[in-house]
């Protein structure tokens, strides 16, 4: 599994087709039967206390992409927090598994593992 | 060794400082600064301090007045973190308020001459488009500046994405 990672409108979903994907295998925001999963923090954001359920099946993925949301203020809500807390934990352990890991800095591609 | 960490929440830092802390070894003592707020909190940071303590850490709570710490004993020091110590400084009825920067940057120094190896964990707040009110404007203001002034000093400093460590300045003494 490759994790895609980077700001919105980074150039993720871009890269991703790059590497021969067509917009008919990628997800958005839901796990299904395609190869590629993208906003992965909108699907996290729908149930954040369960976010870890969904490792197995990311990791049976060919591709991840999920937005960085942890920086910037802490916000003040509950549930605003909880999402980052668990799209950041999510993504840690995404990416210890993961064979490549790749950060998309306007648009360039910085590999960050593998 | 001086080894600033930064990055967004949830990216591995605290992880990270402990390994860093753990390898550097002697005594090892952490640096809470974050206050408990609530029941959920309190155990929270109580199964926290428990997980250390395996590890071999000592925890000292100090929410303001760094510079006034006394370490007991010389060691590795991990102090977590900047974000809620520059907010205690700022917010609270007994810090620092107007000097926070400065009285931060007294306490950093404090445990720089009073340990072997000190690892500072610090947190990305600027990274948004902002629009908050001036306080927090304020807050994200000294905590850039201190971040800034930090790693200048410090001898190495990593930005930690998806609990990778990204070299931005110095190298470690062994890979990681």
């Amino acid at each position: 599994m490759i994790l895609v990672i980077g700001a919105r409108s980074s150039g993720k979903r871009e890269y991703v087709k790059g590497l021969g994907y067509s917009d008919g295998d990628i997800a958005d925001a839901v796990i299904d039967g395609r190869p590629v999963v993208m906003n992965l923090q909108d699907i996290v954001a729908a149930d954040p206390g369960r976010a870890m359920d969904l490792l197995p099946e990311l990791l049976r993925k060919d591709v991840v992409i999920c937005c960085e949301v942890g920086s910037g203020v802490i916000p003040l809500e509950r549930s605003d927090r909880d999402m980052r807390e668990a799209t950041g934990r999510l993504c840690v352990a995404l990416a210890e598994k993961a064979e490549k890991v790749v950060r998309l800095v306007a648009g360039i591609p910085v590999v960050i593992k593998g | 060794m001086r080894i600033l960490l930064t990055g967004g929440s949830a990216g591995g830092k605290s992880t990270f400082a402990e390994k860093l802390a753990v390898r550097f070894g002697g005594k090892l003592w952490y640096i809470a600064a974050m206050q408990p707020y609530g029941e959920e909190s309190e155990i929270r940071i109580a199964r926290h301090r428990a997980m250390r303590a395996e590890k071999g850490f000592e925890t000292i709570e100090r929410y303001t007045d760094i510079a006034g710490l006394m370490i007991p004993e010389r060691g590795t020091v991990l102090l977590e973190c900047l974000c809620n110590l520059t907010a205690n400084e700022m917010f609270d009825p007994e810090g620092a308020g107007e000097d926070t920067v400065s009285e931060i940057l007294r306490g950093i120094e404090a445990l720089e001459r009073q340990s072997t190896d000190l690892i500072v964990v610090t947190n990305d707040v600027g990274s948004d488009s902002g629009g908050y009110g001036e306080l927090t404007m304020r807050y994200v203001d000294a905590l850039g500046e201190i971040n800034r002034v930090v790693a200048a000093r410090f001898d190495a400093v990593f930005e930690m994405v998806c609990g990778i460590p990204l070299p931005l300045k110095g190298e470690l003494p062994w890979e990681c």
